[in-house]
């Protein structure tokens, strides 16, 4: 694009100009529009502890661990969410259900909440919906220790932002995703 | 007996006056984070009581409960010095301005004058030579720091109140030409009879220009916006007070806002009309209340200050600062020509139309 640079040519200052500089005109006009947004008082201050904004639906807060309504957990223990951890928050130590060979769980889930950015890559990574993102965001603490959550506190913090839980993926439709379930009409595979 | 009471009933003067400027100074940093805020529509402090108006109790009682620090490096002495020499010019200038009407009373057998602590013959000359006993607690402090921010700080400062002191010093002759007095008290009286005998607009020379000339002058004088270079935030962190904490701080603090006041006090006394109402008399006086025309005289005086005072706010809700080359520049070259000409014209005028 071709981009004509005009530089304005220095004009002879008008009576008006002269006027305007020796009255003070354009200090003037600026504290008219002060004064008039004195006048017309609209303060837009959210007096934050005592009232808090309206939060978007979409709001990517504090990471919880889910259940499903007959209070097991939900989680699979398969790791991609780690995987898809873009500051490496995720740590999951996986391991089998005792006495279910086919099911696994995460043994230990530990979360690194300094480093995390609220991306929510982990919460689309996870096959069985068991990551959520809570509409906590008050978490300034004193140590900083205390922001390295461990599988029973992520699980807490899901029981309080959650309290409506998911039915077992076998009892829902079967449409929905599948993952480490075992389908009652369908024959076992033998091996 | 007689001078013990004298000094008695003077230091209950200066009680008084002091009290009143101290409760100002603690309104005005209460008004002028509100004002600004409400210019910005933002609502200013408002967790200290209701609506924030406890704020200023807060903050005395933190820098008073605060670590006096002295840095490493800095002139003790000096360092000590300084915020002393800031508040104590700014304060002692109160000594001389007429609050309301110069009546005298008798009391124990002693001529009171009520509403001056002295009326001195040369008050304004007094005022003037304080206010440049205050650029040397700001010069002092910035220097005495051992810190670069304070000493640049300082050193504009020096700059900016010298230069700017001389533009306050040249329009105030115009006023004094056409009074004849010095005094504070006689300036103020000879603008008595309403609006059209201030001296702003008075016959034979209104001192418009001077007018101007003089409130620029003191809000450079007093280092605020749009003249606040000597403690410009974005470039000097806080100036010549940046090392200062605890109460030295709070004493440059108040001093700045004491300082305020006085120009304040001086540009009402001097061109509005000081004490006198902007109609002839008084409506108290008018309606057979004489004795208490003063509380009507005193009220015009105070909302004459006030105005002035959210005069500096709005300024500086409003105005961005200015650049140093520019500051000089228009304090020597446009202010400086305009008070000196004032002068000229109104020694002419009060020659040839004398009051």
């Amino acid at each position: 694009m071709n981009v004509a640079v005009t530089t304005q040519p220095k004009r002879k200052p008008s009576f008006s100009d002269w006027l305007k500089t020796l009255t003070f005109y354009e200090l003037l006009v600026g504290m008219k529009a002060t004064l008039t947004h004195l006048l017309n008082y609209k303060p837009i201050t959210l007096q934050y502890p005592h009232e808090k904004r309206l939060l978007p639906d979409n709001y990517r807060g504090m990471l919880a661990l889910l259940r499903y309504d007959d209070g097991t957990e939900k989680c699979v223990g398969c790791d991609l969410c780690e995987a898809a951890c873009p500051s490496r928050v995720i740590r999951v130590v996986s391991g089998e259900v005792p006495g279910e060979p086919t099911k696994r769980y995460s043994k230990e889930y530990y979360m690194d909440m300094t480093r995390c950015l609220f991306c929510g890559l982990c919460v689309d990574a996870c096959p069985v919906d068991a990551l959520g993102m809570t509409r906590e965001f008050e978490w300034a603490v004193y140590d900083k220790r205390q922001l390295h959550l461990n599988k029973q506190q992520l699980l807490a913090i899901g029981d309080r932002s959650f309290p409506v839980r998911e039915k077992r993926l076998e009892l829902q439709h079967p449409n929905v995703a599948f993952f480490n379930v075992t389908f009652k009409h369908l024959p076992q595979k033998e091996n | 007996m007689e001078i013990g009471l004298r000094l008695a009933v003077s230091l209950a003067q200066i009680a008084a006056v002091m009290g009143v400027v101290m409760l100002t100074v603690m309104v005005l940093t209460l008004a002028e984070r509100k004002v600004l805020g409400w210019m910005q529509d933002r609502m200013g402090p408002m967790e200290v009581g209701p609506y924030g108006v406890l704020q200023p109790i807060a903050d005395g009682l933190k820098l008073f409960f605060k670590e006096d620090i002295i840095p490493a490096g800095a002139n003790k002495f000096l360092f000590t010095l300084a915020p002393i020499l800031a508040l104590v010019p700014a304060m002692i200038g109160f000594a001389v301005i007429p609050f309301g009407p110069s009546l005298t009373i008798e009391l124990f057998g002693m001529q009171i004058k009520p509403f001056v602590i002295s009326d001195i013959n040369i008050g304004i000359l007094y005022i003037l030579a304080f206010a440049s006993i205050g650029a040397y607690g700001i010069i002092l402090g910035g220097w005495s720091s051992n810190s670069k921010y304070s000493l640049l700080g300082g050193l504009r400062s020096a700059a900016q109140v010298i230069s700017y002191e001389l533009n306050v010093g040249l329009a105030i002759v115009g006023v004094i030409l056409l009074s004849g007095s010095l005094s504070l008290v006689k300036i103020t009286e000879a603008q008595a009879g309403g609006f059209w005998n201030w001296f702003v607009i008075a016959m034979p020379f209104p001192q418009i220009f001077a007018f101007v000339v003089y409130v620029i002058s003191s809000v450079a004088e007093t280092n605020r916006v749009p003249f606040d270079l000597p403690e410009a935030e974005s470039e000097l962190v806080a100036g010549f007070f940046t090392e200062y904490s605890g109460m030295r701080f709070a004493f440059f603090f108040i001093a700045e806002y004491a300082n305020m006041i006085l120009v304040s006090c001086v540009a009402a006394a001097l061109f509005l009309g000081g004490w006198n109402a902007p109609y002839p008399g008084t409506i108290l006086g008018h309606i057979g209340l004489d004795s208490l025309a003063w509380i009507e005289n005193v009220v015009w005086f105070a909302a004459k200050v006030y105005f002035f005072l959210f005069l500096f706010f709005w300024l500086r809700a409003t105005l961005p600062r200015l650049r140093y080359d520019q500051l000089m520049r228009f304090g020597w070259k446009v202010m400086l020509p305009i008070a000196l000409g004032n002068i000229v014209l109104t020694a002419i005028a009060a020659y040839f139309f004398p009051r």
